[in-house]
């Protein structure tokens, strides 16, 4: 205990946030001006006359001293506006509705399997720990961890696509299922319960499983060897001695006792393992041809459309910076340790 | 525990009374009997649909569904009346009077008159809108419409290939009470963007599906299909096993030779080809030492390695191009084979570098550019710098930039540099005036009197021999000024599943997609 409270720790971590954002968001801009290039001209094909591109950049603001530029590219994050896109005119409000709905689909189911697989190897590699299961656990842990998303996607659209036909490797459901469902949320699994079409459901659920166990495996790896280690050290806790010791069943021990606690430091980690997840969705996404937030991040890439690539950029720093604070206050709640 | 069990069966419960709640309420599970239905894929991205700011490729093709020109292409490469019953010109060629359909209706069943046609083409020239489109109409002074069916375009200068211009996106007749005339629709405006086309677009996702069920209305003839379902893909490799595990019916653009390659082999496939109209080409800038040497460049004209690049690199998915203009539009000749030769030619090329007075190996450096044209350009300009280094006339050095850079640069920068070029228009005109004229948007420099009087001629043509004998000059020229040198074309692939029919009645020398002439 460092003797501030509570509430000065909360008052020094939101201050904190103004500089982290202004870093992020200079460092985001200045990279965006740094590259060579006309980013106008190379999105219109190359083969527009300057008659034309003059007019555009003049519209966005490129020609305006960089200063200026600066100045007014804060201002409109400040009244949340992130800008349109230069290649399709979209507006990245609307990637953000929509795509940003596919984007947390795919991380929910991904965050599920990932507490699921990740939970469950972890408590059995904890418990029978230094027996074949255990040295299993660690492996699958460590393997599915250190296999870029990329790769296990591929090996997983090879295998449950390609050889056994089990599975479809792409989008988020066939295309006549995607064209005939209403749009209420831009998440088909919500819009497909809403519209009580079980079909859909189906369809969307079978097409949601590769991409959501690739995205949420890599995750799994960080649960299991957390779960692990923590299921040990409480093992060896006095308060599980002393529950043996009164003669308590072995099972109850370990359910009730040991594993209740072992799971409390994965609360937290859920929350920190959330820019984790978003970056593998990127590759996720590209791989699935999933429509989130990071399948049109590389869109924009391979299109050097600037305008998409920094707004996209903006969001994604904004929400891990969001989501860091608040497991931060979450932490900080529960652990009276955490002070500054 | 049992209290946690309790919560978790409460908690399901109310799931399900919810989701069956909601399936009473929606109406349940819904199914389409609409068949069949077209699944077509693509790696494409749509930039805008509203035709008045629409100019690549991929818009293109979602919009040939939808609009209609007064000419087009509906039936193949020849341009034939499609709104209009036909046009005719002054004798100067400035002026344009063309008649209308009379049984034509917009998808919402609107009927089309001369009001609308000039509503279009004068929308186009307000908007200017940033994709350009409106520069194809920078000669149209005017448009009337006199009469309920009739229109008449005034222009700056003679223009032979007016009709040409008539039958592209610039052209697309829009409903004149649902197109704003100074704003360009949002490419999820359904409700609005309505045109005379075989289909009406329903439903538009960005970057993931466009949906098309037929116009009711059409005044032609119906599509041979159910309906339309384009989806898009990132990476060709997804769409690639989305098409063989059976849920696309067909994709078109673009895969890579190699993926083409493979599914050749697959028997649940069927892989169609044409000749295309996309070219690939190197510039030269004719005022830029060495290559303001004519001779250097007639040189690497002998020793270019065309059926190399085609079979080694490409796989045999594009062929051998001996003119800017792609075999297959009518015009196009073969004028570098004439002059060069169908193969590489040693001898030639060493007494071009004779006539040079240069010392050899010549020291040069050609550019590329690594993704903007695809993957295989570095393999491409390899077997250049490979062709030429061997001959030891040249020695090489490859220099590439990323599109945002190379785009700017171009002929300001670079003395030879790759590009390629798919039309505005499906005619030989497009293949030559935008490259031969004196200030072409590459700046190579390259300004020739003969050309330019060819290229004034051909405009000013009064019959179709006369044009294709003027465009066949200009192609002989260029072959022997060698501005450029082009290599291929590329052929136009679609890949469908061996059920599906009419892909091929659709693969010609325009490259459209007619998506209402396949079935399955």
């Amino acid at each position: 205990m460092t003797g501030t409270s509570l509430r000065t720790y909360l008052i020094t971590r939101l201050a904190l946030v103004v500089p982290m954002v202004l870093i992020l968001l200079t460092l985001v801009f200045l990279l965006m001006r740094v590259a060579p290039g006309n980013p106008i001209q190379a999105a219109l094909g190359g083969h527009v006359p300057e008659s034309v591109v003059k007019p555009i950049e003049h519209r966005l603001g490129f020609d305006k001293p960089l200063l200026t530029q600066y100045g007014d590219y804060l201002w409109d994050i400040l009244r949340g506006n992130f800008g349109t896109t230069i290649t399709d005119n979209r507006p990245l409000s609307q990637i953000i509705k929509q795509n940003g709905a596919a984007t947390l689909e795919l991380t929910f189911f991904a965050m599920l399997i990932a507490i699921v697989v990740g939970v469950v190897v972890g408590l059995v590699a904890g418990r029978y720990r230094d027996t074949w299961l255990d040295v299993g656990g660690r492996m699958f842990g460590i393997v599915v961890y250190a296999t870029p998303p990329f790769f296990l996607g591929l090996l997983a659209q090879l295998v449950f696509g390609v050889w056994l036909g089990w599975l479809p490797t792409s989008d988020q459901a066939s295309p006549l299922t995607q064209a005939l469902l209403k749009t209420h949320t831009n998440i088909l699994f919500v819009d497909a319960i809403w519209d009580g079409d079980w079909g859909a459901l189906w369809d969307v659920t079978k097409h949601l499983i590769l991409p959501a166990t690739t995205l949420g495996l890599i995750t799994a790896g960080v649960f299991v060897r957390l779960v692990r280690v923590n299921v040990i050290r409480t093992m060896r806790d006095d308060y599980i001695e002393a529950a043996r010791a009164r003669g308590i069943a072995e099972r109850r021990v370990v359910f009730s006792h040991a594993f209740k606690n072992a799971l409390v430091p994965v609360i937290t980690v859920v929350g920190l393992n959330l820019a984790l997840l978003l970056g593998g969705a990127v590759l996720t996404e590209t791989t699935f041809n999933w429509p989130g937030i990071g399948h049109e991040l590389v869109l924009y890439l391979e299109n050097r459309d600037y305008a998409g690539v920094q707004g996209i950029i903006v969001v994604f720093a904004l929400v891990v910076v969001a989501v860091s604070v608040i497991v931060d206050f979450i932490n900080a709640y529960v652990d009276p340790r955490i002070r500054y | 525990m049992g209290k946690t069990r309790k919560r978790w069966l409460l908690f399901a419960v109310t799931v399900a009374a919810v989701a069956a709640a909601a399936g009473t309420a929606y109406g349940g599970g819904k199914t389409s009997k609409a068949l069949p239905v077209i699944v077509d894929g693509t790696t494409g991205t749509v930039v805008n649909i509203d035709p008045a700011n629409q100019y690549d490729y991929d818009s293109f093709t979602v919009d040939l569904n939808m609009y209609e020109g007064l000419y087009g292409f509906p039936n193949g490469a020849k341009l034939t009346p499609v709104l209009a019953t036909g046009c005719s010109h002054s004798k100067n060629l400035k002026t344009w009077t063309c008649g209308l359909r009379k049984n034509v209706k917009f998808s919402d069943g609107t009927p089309m008159t001369s009001a609308d046609v000039k509503y279009s083409f004068d929308r186009v020239q307000k908007i200017k809108g940033d994709q350009g489109i409106w520069t194809l109409l920078s000669d149209l002074v005017s448009t009337d419409a006199p009469s309920k069916y009739q229109v008449v375009f005034h222009l700056k200068d003679p223009f032979s290939i007016w009709p040409y211009i008539l039958s592209t996106n610039a052209g697309y007749v829009v409903e004149k009470a649902k197109y704003p005339a100074d704003k360009i629709l949002a490419n999820t405006d359904v409700k609005n963007l309505v045109g005379t086309g075989p289909y009406s677009l329903t439903k538009f996702t960005p970057g993931q599906q466009a949906v098309f069920t037929p116009n009711k209305y059409y005044w032609g003839a119906k599509p041979k299909n159910g309906g339309l379902i384009i989806n898009y893909y990132t990476k060709s490799s997804t769409m690639k096993l989305a098409l063989e595990q059976g849920n696309l019916d067909m994709a078109f653009q673009t895969f890579t030779p190699t993926e083409i390659a493979a599914m050749k082999k697959e028997s649940a496939l069927t892989v169609h080809s044409a000749p295309g109209v996309v070219i690939r080409y190197l510039v030269f800038n004719v005022k830029r030492p060495p290559y303001n040497n004519i001779h250097v460049r007639k040189a690497i004209a002998y020793l270019f390695p065309r059926q190399t690049i085609a079979s080694r690199v490409y796989h045999g998915t594009v062929s051998p191009l001996y003119s800017m203009v792609p075999k297959g539009l009518p015009g196009a000749n073969q004028a570098y084979k004439k002059l060069y030769g169908g193969k590489p030619n040693l001898a030639k090329a060493k007494a071009e570098m004779k006539k040079a007075h240069v010392k050899t190996p010549l020291k040069i450096q050609i550019w590329w550019t690594p993704s903007h044209y695809g993957d295989a350009s570095a393999d491409e300009y390899t077997e250049i710098q490979r062709a030429l280094n061997a001959s030891k006339l040249f020695k090489v050095t490859l220099k590439s930039s990323e599109w945002t850079q190379y785009s700017g640069a171009l002929g300001k920068t670079y003395g030879a540099f790759q590009l390629g070029w798919f039309p505005d228009y499906p005619d030989a005109d497009d293949y030559t005036v935008s490259f031969y004229q004196p200030k072409s948007f590459y700046n190579n420099g390259y300004a020739n009197k003969t050309m330019n009087k060819l290229i004034a001629n051909e405009r000013a043509a009064g019959t179709n021999k006369a044009r294709y004998a003027a465009l066949g000059a200009m192609q002989n020229l260029a072959a022997k000024t060698l501005p450029t040198i082009p290599y291929w074309q590329g052929n136009m692939i679609a890949v469908g599943r061996s059920n599906v029919k009419g892909i091929d009645s659709t693969l010609d020398a325009t490259y459209y997609m007619r998506f209402w002439l396949v079935s399955k």
